[in-house]
């Protein structure tokens, strides 16, 4: 059953990501995207993260894509882009060719040290029997303990990055302007 | 496996045909439950209004026309069913059943009933198994709510959207930004409540509140229960904050383009919805299914439903009130009652219950660390107002630029 | 097995060593209170948010000194995961003077150009932030926040002139690549953590040996972390972002991302080939020896070409970056290790120092002449003579010319080279060598305009150079004279025994 549940999973974040690059009209790009962060959450629940995977529900899919597609929506760019013309006439088989490259590498990789992955190196699946909030719990011990300043210091760089957004979006400052 | 399907006690153990039995009859019982109580909602909305407004209201079908809903959704079945010239024919077909399912899904989640009292956790016995009157128990319960609200903006977004048309495009844009505003005040608030029930699992909500003094709309003090309500109201895009569906200016909104049985779905998942959040409500900050005294002779199973009924209806009907009552809010007022004194507020809620938390734990002086609290609220309020003063003088200076 | 333990284990607040972090915590309420006060100053006085950054830049210097004459020789918070020693606290030192000769180069430059100011310096102290805590960082984590840290205001900060295309397309060009970089870094960081299933760079270090569990996915990621770092430190050909935004970014923002991001970007590497992976020296040297190669060889080739003097200056850095990378290349074999990251740090500081100095120049002198045309400094010499000066000294060093600091630094990188003493090392010597010749062609260039050429239109009114740039000026013309006449002071922070023994190996 896991692997029927790992398949499906699988299968999901793959067709969503070709979805992304392969869609011509940004609407059912982003639309593939929500369907790659539900595989990816599913992923979450079969490894018994059930924290993450609502997270990633609530944080992805339910914040970021909604105001991608809003922007979308907002500027009328919602029009299927003819994706035939090409500035740049090396530019997609390259990609391609890179693209095929780093799949090929990454399988290789994978497949000549199967036997390191996962072995010795303290990585074990928690249980979760009995503790309903285990998961939080050990998030949370991560969260304010080894990683403390990194954490906290994250809530900075999201009010930078509001501030920084607004400014950008601010309408040009009229006045002396510069040469 | 079998711990991928632990979100009920029933199915720890061995699989045997009981708990799979149990399991499919809630299911079932779920579903039915969820689509009378929305006919029931439809004919509540309808009959109560009227009576607010003084006209009778449906009457023919049926006794007390209980069966209206039914009438009118046999007809929406048989009407034809209309697909525009523009609609993006995909995701036009989807939208619907995205806004639809996720209301149902909620209602697993949520415990209808069980005996919380002395301690019981809520957990009853079926035919020799023990399990809850509640479909899912997920370690993450509460979140789980919130991620299928968060879906549910897509099937209202991507109706707008690909309906191909002016009006329901401009209610799904302006759907996406209420509901993501409100979203944050709705889990700031929630925050609050999850700070003193200490875990995230709907029943363990609920069963940490026993006693009135400790139903959490006391015991976190009013105001997230108002912030939350507010929210919740404008999550579910009713009256007051039904902007996405006006219809002096947006003809129908989001859902114009759609006839039939697809408009049938909206229109079901928008009560459902309703049903679903007074549930919600009901389950973080009244109690849930505790009782507030024990009935008697009625066993303490049963009991817990029949509270739980009786405090969603107390619900169901303050939205009713609140649409029959209340006048629309202007777009920008939507705005800033969700990003200017929800969200701070409950922010600022937030801490304060934080800070009295810690104190107790620390044996501080609760009196001092309520002061200095309020004290450091007080200033943050006040730098707060003062800029958005900043910012409404600067808007206008660069307004008056142009 | 972890989460039964934790459940039991009550929860028990980390032990924070405050003083250790100290220079982030003024530096975090400087943030804050610089977006405060921008609130509520009005627009006439603007100028001081500007200020303002410069104390907190020198208040965050405060405690980073303190700590260096303080009793432990480093400091280790959360089990290693950040630590102090001197390695960090030179580097720390070197961003925040650097962020505070940025502050003294951006003051009149972003006032007369009506930018946003308070945002302007709230971003810049925030990327500053995030390069102080990049030089403490031991863990992929820290390491990776910093790192967006540092880079996300500087992706704003390149859009910064908002009406001009130019620097719309820098911003755009270097947030797009920028982010790329970081996703690659990012997968190849959680493979590292797969594979040894710990974000702790030390950690990581006992878990990769050659022998046994070495395999090619150990290979990858340490290859995607490399390819992430080169993007941000623009080695060649992960470069091409970097001229295009230098040129179209405002000119004191080229100057931070051309000095401190780099600087940021080199930390960060360094960091993890020493401590998380200096076992797999057979993967990331040959990869890092093409790097430098390439980097410094087509980074001069370009160079000559240019007829924009911050173009020029932006493939420069390119070139002077593979010369940082060069002592990288071998810093496996033999006993190279030390002078390598001697080589680097001494590097750094002096890079710092010339590169800024350099700025500062262009900037002062473009207030006259508007352009930013090599020719137009035709004559600089004539009506400025104070700026011909300077200019021809940072020139020379960037050079390295002696006795100025670029000398010491390429003499540094070139001892820690022939210190490998094997074929790769001769090899890329050579190739250091012809590019510091074929680099005298431009800088060599400039120093003709300045000396020999006319002034382009007749233009010679005296300069008038703000006391700010004229501050500026003098740290850094002074720092890159002094490091060359004695290097002695610099080449004392790039010990080795101090650095890796802090590093805890």
């Amino acid at each position: 059953m896991e692997l029927v549940v790992f398949v499906i999973a699988a299968a999901m974040v793959i067709v969503g990501a070709l979805g992304v690059i392969l869609r011509p009209n940004p609407v059912h790009a982003a639309l593939s995207l929500v369907l790659t962060l539900f595989g990816v959450a599913v992923h979450f629940v079969a490894l018994e993260a059930h924290f993450l995977a609502a997270v990633q529900v609530i944080v992805y899919a339910g914040a970021i894509v909604v105001l991608f597609l809003f922007v979308i929506m907002l500027l009328g760019v919602d029009r299927t882009e003819d994706i035939s013309i090409e500035p740049f006439k090396v530019q997609r088989p390259m990609a391609l060719v890179v693209g095929v490259g780093v799949i090929g590498l990454v399988t290789a990789a994978v497949s000549s040290s199967r036997d390191a992955i996962g072995r010795g190196n303290g990585l074990e699946i928690p249980t979760v029997t009995g503790d309903n909030d285990s998961n939080v719990r050990q998030i949370a011990r991560s969260v304010f303990g080894d990683y403390v300043v990194a954490f906290e210091l994250t809530s900075v760089l999201l009010v930078v990055a509001v501030v920084g957004t607004v400014m950008l979006t601010r309408r040009i400052k009229t006045g002396k302007g510069e040469s | 496996m079998v711990r991928l399907l632990a979100l009920d006690p029933v199915a720890i153990g061995d699989l045997l045909w009981t708990p799979l039995l149990i399991i499919i009859l809630k299911v079932v019982a779920i579903f039915a439950i969820g689509l009378l109580v929305t006919m029931f909602m439809v004919w509540f909305e309808r009959k109560a209004i009227a009576g607010m407004q003084n006209r009778i209201g449906p009457n023919k079908a049926g006794p007390w026309g209980l069966l209206q809903t039914l009438a009118d959704g046999i007809k929406l079945f048989f009407k034809e069913d209309l697909l525009p010239d523009r609609a993006d024919r995909f995701v036009f077909k989807l939208a619907p059943y995205l806004a639809f399912v996720p209301a149902f899904l909620v209602w697993s989640v949520i415990p209808l009933g069980g005996d919380f009292s002395d301690g019981k956790n809520g957990i009853v016995t079926w035919f020799g198994e023990q399990t809850r009157v509640q479909l899912a128990d997920p370690p993450v319960g509460i979140l789980l709510v919130l991620a299928l609200s968060s879906i549910a903006v897509y099937g209202i977004m991507l109706a707008g959207w690909s309906s191909g048309s002016k009006y329901p495009l401009l209610g799904s844009v302006r759907a996406s930004a209420q509901m993501v505003s409100y979203e944050a005040a709705l889990g700031l608030s929630i925050a609050t409540v999850l700070l003193l029930a200490g875990t995230l699992s709907t029943s363990g909500i609920v069963a940490n509140q026993d006693g009135f003094t400790n139903w959490h709309v006391v015991s976190t003090g009013v105001v997230p229960f108002i912030i939350f309500l507010l929210a919740a109201t404008a999550e579910l895009n009713r009256p007051p904050f039904d902007l996405v569906e006006a219809e002096q200016e947006l003809v129908g909104g989001f859902n114009t383009e759609y006839s039939s049985i697809r408009f049938g779905l909206f229109f079901l998942a928008e009560f459902m919805n309703t049903v679903t959040m007074s549930g919600i409500i009901v389950t973080l900050f009244w109690g849930g299914p505790q009782g507030l005294f024990d009935i008697p002779i009625i066993p303490g199973a049963i009991e817990g439903t029949i509270w739980f009924i009786a405090k969603v209806l107390l619900f169901l009907y303050v939205y009713v009130w609140f649409r029959a009552t209340l006048p629309r809010f202007r777009y920008d007022q939507l705005m800033d009652l969700g990003w200017k004194i929800l969200i701070p507020m409950s922010l600022g809620w937030f801490m304060l219950m934080a800070a009295l938390r810690l104190g107790r734990d620390q044996d501080w002086n609760q009196a001092v660390v309520a002061i200095v609290s309020a004290a450091v609220l007080i200033v943050c309020a006040g730098l707060i107002s003062m800029a958005m003063k900043v910012s409404r003088a600067n808007r206008e200076r660069e307004g008056a630029t142009f | 097995m972890l989460a039964s333990i934790l459940a039991q284990v009550p929860w028990q607040a980390p032990s924070i060593d405050y003083h250790a972090i100290a220079p982030e915590i003024v530096l975090a309420a400087g943030i804050v209170l610089i977006i405060l006060v921008d609130l509520f100053v009005g627009e006439s006085k603007k100028w001081v948010t500007a200020s303002l950054t410069g104390f907190v830049l020198l208040g965050a210097l405060i405690p980073v000194l303190t700590l260096a004459v303080s009793d432990p020789d480093a400091r280790s918070l959360f089990d290693g995961r950040y630590v102090i020693d001197e390695y960090a606290l030179t580097l720390k030192a070197l961003f925040l003077i650097a962020g505070y000769v940025v502050v003294l180069l951006s003051q009149n430059h972003v006032e007369e150009g009506d930018y946003y100011q308070g945002e302007y310096y709230t971003l810049l102290l925030t990327s500053l932030t995030g390069m102080v805590m990049m030089a403490s960082s031991r863990d992929l984590v820290s390491i990776f926040v910093a790192l967006e840290f540092l880079s996300i205001p500087a992706y704003m900060l390149a859009a910064w002139r908002k009406r001009d295309r130019k620097s719309n397309e820098a911003g755009v060009k270097y947030y797009l690549l920028g982010v790329f970089a970081s996703a690659v870094m990012l997968y190849g960081m959680s493979l590292l953590y797969g594979v040894t299933g710990s974000t702790l760079l030390s950690e990581i270090g006992r878990q990769i040996t050659v022998d046994g569990d070495f395999g090619g996915v150990h290979a990858l990621a340490i290859v995607f972390v490399v390819v992430g770092f080169a993007f941000k430190v623009s080695a060649v050909p992960f470069h091409t972002w970097a001229p295009d935004t230098y040129e179209g970014a405002p000119t004191p923002v080229t100057a931070f991302l051309s000095v401190a991001s780099k600087a940021a970007g080199f930390v960060a590497l360094v960091t993890i080939l020493y401590v998380g992976v200096p076992q797999a020296k057979d993967v990331w040297q040959p990869f890092l020896w093409v790097l430098a190669a390439l980097t410094m060889t087509v980074g001069n080739l370009l160079a000559l070409r240019q007829s924009n003097i911050v173009r020029m200056l932006a493939y420069s850095s390119i070139s002077q970056g593979g010369f940082i990378l060069m002592p990288l290349a071998v810093a496996g074999t033999g006993d190279a290790a030390g002078p390598a990251l001697q080589a680097v740090v001494v590097y750094l500081l002096v890079y710092a120092a010339m590169n800024l100095g350099m700025f500062a120049v262009v900037i002062a002198a473009a207030r006259t002449t508007r352009s930013g045309e090599i020719s137009s400094f035709g004559g600089l010499f004539s009506y400025a003579p104070g700026l011909g000066v300077l200019m021809t000294i940072f020139l020379a060093s960037l050079a390295g010319i002696p006795p100025l600091g670029g000398w010491i630094a390429k003499f540094a990188a070139f001892r820690a080279v022939l210190e490998a003493g094997n074929g790769w090392a001769y090899g890329i010597a050579v190739i250091g060598a012809v590019n510091s010749v074929i680099a005298f062609g431009y800088y060599g260039n400039v120093m003709r305009e300045v000396w020999m050429k006319p002034a382009p239109n007749g233009e010679t009114r005296a300069v008038a150079t703000p006391t700010s740039l004229v501050a500026a000026l003098t740290i850094t013309g002074a720092a890159t004279l002094l490091l060359g006449v004695l290097p002695g002071t610099v080449l004392r922070f790039g010990d080795l025994a101090d650095l890796v023994g802090a590093f805890g190996r």
